[in-house]
């Protein structure tokens, strides 16, 4: 009996689900679709990437820039609310060797620093894609990301930049 | 064996290709260096931060890419400190009003830690393209510079620096942005070592402060202290001379014909009239808002002994009280006390209110001072020992 009670249960949950379950694969769908357009991170000729994920945009430094710079010991990120034109200078970054400044590769309102990074400033050695991010912006112009590289051209690129 | 003798010969044809590709390279680098010109500019300013802003001003207008300049300059008595340094920490700050002949505190824009200079240190700047920048291409034009004109010889192997016979010559700093960079280097030629050392703390003897300290104190010696005939005019001209005779991209000497085809030296007065939005430019860096206020935040946490006779007759009995102060852009953001129970149950409020009135003023003992003045005459001993306390903080720093 508590067998069948069960199994009627079960059919009746799933049942009441199911809206709901077609609804989160539509998310999924169409959160697919956007990782499709831009799956990767996008990068700049400064060596800047940019994820977007929706109309927010988190920023950091490549791998190559990081190893490029060397330790670093402070960073001082753009504070929330500020907004920045792509090219602006919008912090800074002191290593061992060099303080060099940090550029928004997009335009947009600062919507989160990493205060992390500001605590420990070395997360951007260990960790420039993941932990190691810098700012999040809300993006205020897409069309600025079509003349970013993928990650494959980035690739390329450095190789001509490796050439000099 | 006939499989050996493959193996060689394709080992020799992927170092036949790798030469090619190298030539190639190299020939590329070649076209790309005949455009550039290298000029020598020498400042007319003694000014720390006249000579700061000529640095930033070249580095936020000039273009660089056909056109290599190196800067030289020398200051009056002045502390410089990185752009991310602390002032209070990184200098003996409290000394620093008392030296003899004044010296001025500045901050730069570029990385590193504090240096001492006067007119006994050669400042030379680098500028480049941020693509074309190499430290140790400038490096080893000061060596060569040195080696040709006063036959010492400097090691330039390691990245921090200049060394004679394992003592440190110069201070490096470095700044890059979008387009544009430059490499500082500071040579200690003739320069006040006394002074030097009054101003700038030897690590370790800091008060327990959390903000970043980058400056480190390895001996460090004058050239003149190799050559007596070392001076900072001789060596403005053969540092001059020496990068001009380089080639801007290799380090390969062309020799006084190479040095001819270049702009050659330009005696430069840096006026407003000059670099438009100079004037601008040292303003800022001579305003407390940025030699101080630029300050990232840190807090300075400094433990005291109260008196026994304060601790409520308990006279055998002693305690600490301590004192954190966080400071923000160069003004004072909070202060917490942790005193001892006794000092508290005497009717001390925990809550120091009469420093409220502390918070947001400059991170001085002018400001302290200010508050004592008008609280004196409300001020019991109690009080009075906890504001000593906290005055001392701020003297220390």
């Amino acid at each position: 009996m508590s067998v069948v009670a069960r199994a009627l249960c079960s059919s009746s949950r799933r049942f009441l689900q199911g809206p709901h379950a077609i609804q989160k694969k539509a998310n999924c769908r169409s959160i697919q679709t956007t990782l499709q357009v831009y799956a990767d991170r996008l990068f700049t000729e400064k060596h800047e990437w940019v994820l977007v994920d929706g109309k927010v945009g988190t920023i950091g430094i490549s791998d190559y820039a990081q190893e490029a710079l060397g330790d670093v010991v402070y960073a001082q990120l753009p504070d929330v609310g500020t907004e920045l034109k792509q090219k602006d200078e919008c912090g800074a970054l002191e290593s061992v060797k060099a303080a060099s400044e940090i550029y928004s590769p997009v335009s947009g309102k600062v919507l989160e620093k990493n205060e992390a990074v500001e605590e420990t400033p070395s997360l951007i050695n260990s960790s420039c894609y993941d932990k190691g991010w810098l700012f999040k912006l809300e993006l205020s112009n897409d069309s600025e990301l079509q003349d970013l590289m993928n990650e494959s051209k980035y690739k390329e690129y450095l190789k001509t930049q490796e050439s000099h | 064996m006939k499989m050996a003798f493959v193996q060689t010969s394709c080992k020799r044809m992927a170092c036949l290709l790798k030469c090619l590709n190298v030539r190639q390279l190299s020939n590329a680098s070649l076209s790309q260096e005949k455009h550039i010109k290298k000029s020598v500019f020498i400042s007319q300013s003694s000014d720390i931060y006249t000579n700061l802003a000529l640095e930033e001003w070249l580095y936020q207008n000039f273009d660089f890419k056909h056109h290599h300049i190196l800067l030289l300059w020398k200051n009056d008595p002045s502390i410089v400190i990185g752009k991310h340094q602390n002032p209070w920490t990184e200098t003996r700050f409290s000394d620093l009003q008392n030296v003899e002949n004044e010296v001025s505190l500045a901050r730069r824009s570029s990385n590193g830690g504090a240096v001492y200079q006067d007119n006994g240190s050669l400042n030379m700047s680098f500028f480049s393209t941020r693509d074309q920048h190499d430290p140790k291409y400038n490096m080893e034009i000061i060596a060569r510079s040195i080696f040709r004109e006063l036959n010492c010889s400097v090691k330039t192997g390691r990245e921090d620096g200049l060394f004679l016979r394992s003592k440190k010559i110069s201070n490096e700093a470095v700044k890059l942005g979008k387009e544009n960079c430059y490499h500082n280097m500071s040579l200690m030629v003739a320069s006040n070592k006394v002074t030097r050392n009054m101003v700038i703390p030897k690590h370790g003897n800091a008060p327990n402060i959390g903000a970043i300290g980058t400056s480190t104190s390895p001996k460090m010696m004058n050239v003149c202290e190799e050559n007596p005939t070392a001076s900072v005019s001789c060596l403005t001209k053969a540092v001059g001379w020496e990068f001009l005779r380089t080639r801007a991209l290799n380090l390969v000497d062309g020799g006084m014909e190479l040095a001819h085809q270049q702009k050659g030296f330009h005696l430069i007065n840096p006026t407003d009239k000059w670099f438009p939005g100079l004037n601008e430019i040292r303003n800022r860096f001579s305003s407390w808002d940025w030699c101080y206020g630029a300050t990232p935040k840190f807090d300075i946490t400094q433990s005291f002994t109260v008196p026994g006779p304060l601790l409520h007759g308990n006279a055998g009995a002693s305690s600490t009280l301590n004192v954190t102060m966080t400071v923000e852009n160069g003004l004072i953001a909070e202060i917490a006390l942790h005193m001892p129970f006794e000092l508290n149950s005497l009717g001390f409020m925990g809550d120091p209110k009469i420093f409220h009135t502390l918070k947001g003023k400059r991170f001085s003992v002018q400001a302290f001072e200010d508050l004592e003045y008008s609280l004196d005459s409300l001020l019991d001993d109690k009080h009075r020992f906890v504001t000593e306390c906290v005055k001392q903080v701020m003297t220390c720093a």
